[in-house]
């Protein structure tokens, strides 16, 4: 009977106070712990209750969250609410919310000022003058805040305006190929626990170790090329037994080989001396590879190791020589700066005769400014770049004016901040339409972490970008773009599930002796690629939980168990139940990402979920809950044992309780991702739980689970994916427009796409609040 | 009167307690009256410091000076100091308790820190914050880098690399935490581009100056106009951007200040790596000395080889590599020749001081005031002990330095006594520094108070 009330008042929520619909589960199931007087977790349901939800929607949100994810009323009680109770009232509760958000929409407030991180510099220096730089050498890294490093972006301190000004000389002379004084170089090193035994990708079929190095040439010229080998603590280098053949390859094709032999009695100080050579090249971007030539004997040696790893010669020598560094230097004897790609995108006009330089050099400046600060310009803009042009020019000639104006322009406000006023009219807590010209940024650095391209800016400037079919339109177009998979993939998953911290992750080396770079770079590519398929396929984000599929190449494929496949390169691989794989939690990179360097974590990995795929992160410990007593609990004990301990004591068991549980149901795959069926000698004890109570054993248990009430994962998915849009963290007021996006997604399978464009014309995205 | 200073002067007798190295009474910083400092009577602080660590101890008897307290008669590994005697004093049966057990990682890792390395192959590593960053946060605020980390071996180890220690404690001098090592860089021109950047004569690095500036002044004049655009908080943080702004101006006012007191020469970026240790060694030496001169950086350590190097040294005779050399089973043959690799060392750092000292700078050379501490943190390498350290002090004038000697301390004394006593000259006041159990007296001459 109950159940049919609530049915009912569910039907005209929208429109009448909410709370009638709520009231009876409040009052029957919360109320005993979140009354006044208790307020557990400091929440007072009974202050709120007789008024208009709408009036209290970050407490009510709060509500819809822990009851849409069945979280509350906690599995542990006894009596708990129906499936169709709970669903009703978060029907009732969020159709209040949503149409409230209708009236009074809440669209929260991007900061003003938001400087572009480095990914994103990185990207803007490429679109705007075709021209590849390394921003992680050149400025210092970024702040992550609420996950993501595109948030914490405000603030523009001393040492950061220093390498900008330094950044913005060394890009203008790359991109106009200004002669240089001395020659320059750079010195490239291998890292140093890549085990170099086969083949590279990229490098040709037949070659061993080495590396494929990118380098653009500032001119054309002679440079030098000097190579050294690893050497081990001794000072020998490591793997030369006998003979071998060094290959150098610019632009995939043989330009130099050498052999180095070992020394003899004499010591190993002047083994690669000899691999040192000048050779003429084209100015520009260019690819130049070191290897080894593949040879039998090492190949056989090789097979009889215990071990893939090969880089430490205490535990694993290597038995062949590997690469440690190449060194690039010059231009000697330059010759010009040559035809380049960056060249032919800044010089679309040349002065003749010489006395319309100054005519010249607008008509240059003119597009590029307009790229470069995202808006149209105006002659008084382009004016502001001609003192510095006539300064450069006067030194050294019409070429050094244009690189003088292009630093001017790497440094302005308008390239290195994303700017977003707010109309001199708006009135302190108003809400306001964004401009189309921000829209298009908005766009762009969401989907390609970039500057706007020619088509996004014309249609802002015709005013024609806010139209909803208009963004949707074009947000599909960027998404068939290339730069869309790179950038949402390095720079939104990379950070989203945690990929970017495997650089940092090194097992412990004793436990786990065979584990390289070689392996951590193959774990973090089977979960780029398998995002990436989703976002190329225009796929179900769902995808992401469960797949009959995955990527491997022969390492990785090892490290699984998984046989019959073989060399460096990627492809994809249907898997059987047997193979245990598939899905984001069976991967390496996230099981390895979510361990100590010497065991799993369950806490660690249940929080990762929880924060992660559930969106539901556990609040950190408060300062009074005491830490578990160490002395208390046995080491002797199995893991679950000790942690047991944890949720003996109420302080740790109100979170503990959702924590631990999902994390547990991934114990077969141990701190490298790796299957055991043993722990310590004991069979694995993988049963785990989710917050909603349900029970299972296993990965298997845990996926289907996850996937029973998918909009929860959908959710989470969606709040990600809008704070990195937004470059914010996602309060309560988003969750409306978080709604509205699962909503249209999961009528369309929640296809990839769906998400991006409800999100791009969601109120969030589409407006902004004044102050 | 700026400020009051109400310490209290401890009396001398306080502290002849339990000091074993006996030369002179011991004079502290607690000891000078409170006011006399700011008086300026007493000590100046030394402007910079310098840590170079040679590997794999030394022979203790072709290096400790025989007779008195005074370096009469060098032995056969420090004869190279001869003609900079009067500005380096000797310190033996100094040692580091932590460095045991014994190995070449721990040799390496405490010579600077004095903590315990923890027992580990993997990244969880800890040790403690060495000398050299307690001293770049005192006296290296002030420049464009805080410290110069510098090494002679263009290697990078990973994983376990000495009885079960992760490399790291065998590569890296420097730390500026327990869990923060400061890799250290060997590569000329990597170091040359990291300190002046292009280089060039004084013309055109004053060109370059020039260039930045109006670049800046771009920047300055652009983000003032957004402060006349926007409103509230946000013009707030403009004025940060503002403050950012004149910060940069400043030290662009400062090079150019710089560069109208410092004798710099021309400064041409070296391309690549000399092929032969001695000349890489003095090209590391010479960008130390520019580094000084142009006042870049005042904090500097310096490792002329790892612990475990196979390195030979044709250039000193010497065709044998270093490490098995050091395993000498008291060959007297293989001791002379290691002895023969470790007076290679000093030599090139005998050049080095007197270079320093030929060098003038306001008030005297650069030697006057900078203070070296040279040596190493294995003693007799053959049983990998780390007692008797092979030690030399060198400075000038401003710290007070007294140079000339041989200090022996009665008891083996711990080596963080001497870095106690060489912070506290650079400034940097702590009552205790790892095992320390008081300072090394008699290097410095008494203050007058």
């Amino acid at each position: 009977m109950k159940v049919l009330t609530l049915l009912c008042t569910a039907c005209f929520a929208a429109s009448a106070l909410g709370q009638d619909a709520v009231r009876p589960l409040v009052g029957n199931h919360c109320i005993e712990c979140h009354d006044a007087g208790t307020a557990k977790g400091k929440l007072n349901l009974e202050e709120v209750l007789a008024e208009d939800v709408a009036k209290h929607s970050a407490i009510w949100e709060q509500v819809v969250r822990r009851m849409a994810t069945r979280q509350m009323p906690p599995a542990s009680r006894k009596e708990r609410p129906a499936e169709a109770e709970y669903e009703a009232a978060v029907a009732a509760l969020a159709g209040r919310l949503d149409a409230d958000a209708v009236d009074h929409p809440q669209p929260g407030r991007t900061e003003t000022l938001r400087r572009l991180n480095r990914a994103e510099y990185q990207n803007a220096v490429r679109d705007l003058l075709a021209v590849d730089v390394d921003a992680a050498a050149l400025l210092p890294p970024d702040e992550a805040s609420h996950g993501f490093d595109n948030m914490s972006v405000g603030t523009l301190p001393p040492t950061l305006l220093d390498r900008y000004i330094t950044a913005a000389q060394k890009i203008s002379r790359l991109a106009v190929g200004a002669a240089q004084r001395v020659p320059g170089g750079e010195t490239i090193r291998i890292k140093p626990d890549i085990t170099q035994q086969e083949r590279v990708e990229g490098l040709p079929f037949g070659t061993r170790g080495g590396a494929a190095v990118p380098f653009t040439f500032p001119q054309d010229g002679e440079y030098e090329v000097q190579i050294r080998l690893t050497r081990d603590r001794n000072d020998v280098v490591e793997g030369l037994h006998g003979p071998h053949d060094v290959l150098v390859l610019l632009d995939r094709a043989q330009v130099k080989s050498f052999t180095v032999r070992p020394p003899g009695d004499k010591g190993h100080d002047l083994v690669d001396a000899h691999l040192k050579f000048r050779l003429p090249v084209k100015a520009g971007r260019r690819e130049l590879g070191v290897t080894f030539l593949q040879d039998s004997a090492s190949l056989l040696e090789d097979k009889r190791q215990p071990y893939e790893a090969r880089f430490n010669f205490h535990r694993h020598p290597r038995t062949a020589p590997a690469l440690y560094q190449v060194s690039i230097t010059g231009p000697f004897s330059a010759t010009g700066p040559g035809d380049t790609p960056s060249r032919r995108r800044i010089f679309t006009a040349q002065p003749h005769p010489p006395q319309d330089e100054m005519a010249c050099a607008q008509k240059i400046l003119a597009p590029l400014l307009r790229r470069a600060w995202r808006r149209p310009v105006t002659d008084a803009d382009v004016g502001r770049l001609l003192p510095l042009f006539e300064d450069g020019r006067k030194d050294g000639g019409f070429d050094a004016g244009i690189e003088s104006a292009l630093s001017a322009v790497l440094v302005s406000r308008e390239f290195l901040f994303r700017v977003e006023p707010q109309p001199a009219d708006a009135t302190p807590g108003s809400v306001y339409r964004v401009g189309d010209v921000a829209l298009a940024s908005r766009l762009s650095f969401f989907l390609w972490s970039s500057i706007p391209d020619e088509e996004l800016l014309a249609l802002a400037g015709r005013g024609e970008l806010a139209q909803p079919a208009v963004l949707e339109a074009q947000a599909r177009r960027m998404l068939a773009d290339p730069r869309a998979r790179q950038s949402l993939v390095a720079n939104f998953a990379g950070q989203w599930l945690h990929l970017r911290n495997l650089d940092g992750i090194t097992p412990d080396g004793r436990l786990f002796p065979d584990f390289d770079d070689n392996l951590r770079q193959a774990m973090r590519r089977e979960t780029e690629l398998h995002v990436e398929e989703i976002l190329r396929n225009d796929g179900s984000v769902l995808a992401l939980l469960k797949s009959d599929h995955t990527f491997l190449n022969e390492r990785l494929a090892k490290h699984y168990g998984i046989p019959h496949i073989y060399g460096e390169r990627f492809r994809r691989v249907a898997l059987g139940p047997e193979t245990q794989r598939g899905g984001l939690l069976r991967h390496a990179s996230v099981l390895m990402a979510t361990s100590y360097a010497t065991r799993t974590s369950p806490v660690v990995r249940g929080k990762w979920i929880l924060e992660n795929l559930i969106g539901t992160p556990p609040q950190p410990p408060a300062p009074d809950v005491p830490a578990l007593d160490e002395s208390l609990v046995s080491e002797k004990l199995p893991l679950r044992e000790r942690l047991a301990a944890h949720r003996n004591k109420a302080a740790c068991a109100s979170c503990h309780e959702f924590i631990d549980p999902p994390g547990f149901a991934l114990e077969h795959f141990d701190a490298v991702g790796r299957w055991r069926s043993l722990e310590a000698g004991l069979p694995v004890d993988a049963s785990g739980g989710l917050p909603d109570g349900s029970l299972f054993t296993g990965a298997d248990g845990l996926e289907a689970g996850m996937l029973q009430r998918p909009e929860i994962f959908a959710t989470a998915f969606a709040e990600k994916l809008l704070a990195y849009a937004l470059g914010r963290a996602i309060g309560p007021q988003d969750a409306p427009a978080v709604r509205q996006i699962v909503r249209r997604a999961k009528a369309q399978d929640f296809r990839f796409s769906e998400f991006v464009t409800s999100l791009v014309t969601s109120v969030p995205f589409t407006m902004r609040q004044a102050l | 009167m700026s400020t009051f200073t109400t310490r209290t002067a401890l009396p001398r007798r306080t502290f002849l307690r339990g000091l074993g190295c006996t030369l002179a009474l011991p004079l502290l910083d607690a000891m000078v009256p409170a006011l006399a400092a700011e008086a300026g009577t007493a000590a100046k602080p030394v402007r910079r410091l310098g840590y170079l660590f040679m590997p794999m101890g030394a022979d203790m008897t072709l290096w400790t000076p025989r007779g008195g307290d005074k370096l009469d008669e060098l032995p056969f590994i420090l004869e190279s100091l001869a003609p900079v005697r009067d500005c380096v004093s000797i310190v033996s049966n100094l040692e580091i308790r932590n460095a045991y057990p014994g190995t070449h990682a721990t040799s390496n890792a405490s010579f600077l820190s004095c903590a315990r390395a923890k027992h580990t192959e993997s990244t969880d590593y800890f040790l403690g914050t060495t000398v050299d960053q307690m001293a770049a946060q005192q006296i290296g605020r002030e420049t464009q880098l805080p410290s110069l980390e510098l090494a002679m071996d263009m290697m990078q180890t990973v994983g376990q690399c000495d009885n079960g220690y992760a490399c790291v404690y065998q590569n890296n001098l420097s730390w500026s935490s327990p869990t923060t090592p400061l890799p250290a860089e060997a590569h000329p021109r990597i170091i040359f581009e990291t300190l002046f950047g292009e280089g060039g004569s004084r013309a055109q690095r004053q060109a370059a100056l020039r260039k930045r500036s109006s670049l800046l002044d771009f920047v300055k004049d652009d983000i003032s106009r957004l402060e006349r655009e926007l409103g509230g908080a946000d013009r707030e943080r403009v004025g940060h951007y503002l403050d950012s702004v004149r910060d940069v101006e400043r030290r662009i006012q400062k090079a150019e200040q710089s560069m109208e007191e410092n004798s710099l020469p021309d400064l041409d970026r070296p391309t690549g790596v000399p092929a032969s240790y001695a000349e890489h060694a003095r090209l590391m030496f010479e960008l130390q000395l520019l580094a000084m001169q142009g006042d870049i950086t005042r904090v500097f350590t310096f490792q002329l080889a790892r612990e475990t190097s196979n390195r030979t040294y044709p250039e000193a005779g010497v065709s044998d590599p270093h490490h098995p050399l050091s395993h000498h089973g008291n060959d007297p043959e293989k001791i002379e020749r290691m002895a023969k690799i470790n007076r290679f060392h000093v030599s090139l750092f005998a050049e080095f001081l007197q270079k320093l000292r030929a060098t003038p700078e306001a008030g005297g050379t650069l030697l006057d005031s900078s203070l070296f501490l040279y040596g190493s943190g294995m003693g007799n390498p053959n049983v990998h002990d780390h007692m008797n350290l092979p030690i030399i002090v060198a400075g000038g004038a401003a710290g007070g330095m007294k140079g000339g000697r041989h200090i022996r301390c009665e008891q083996p004394t711990p080596l963080a006594n001497l870095h106690l006593t060489l912070l506290d000259k650079a400034g940097v006041r702590l009552d205790k520094f790892q095992d320390s159990t008081g300072k090394v007296d008699g290097l410095f001459e008494p203050l007058g108070i």
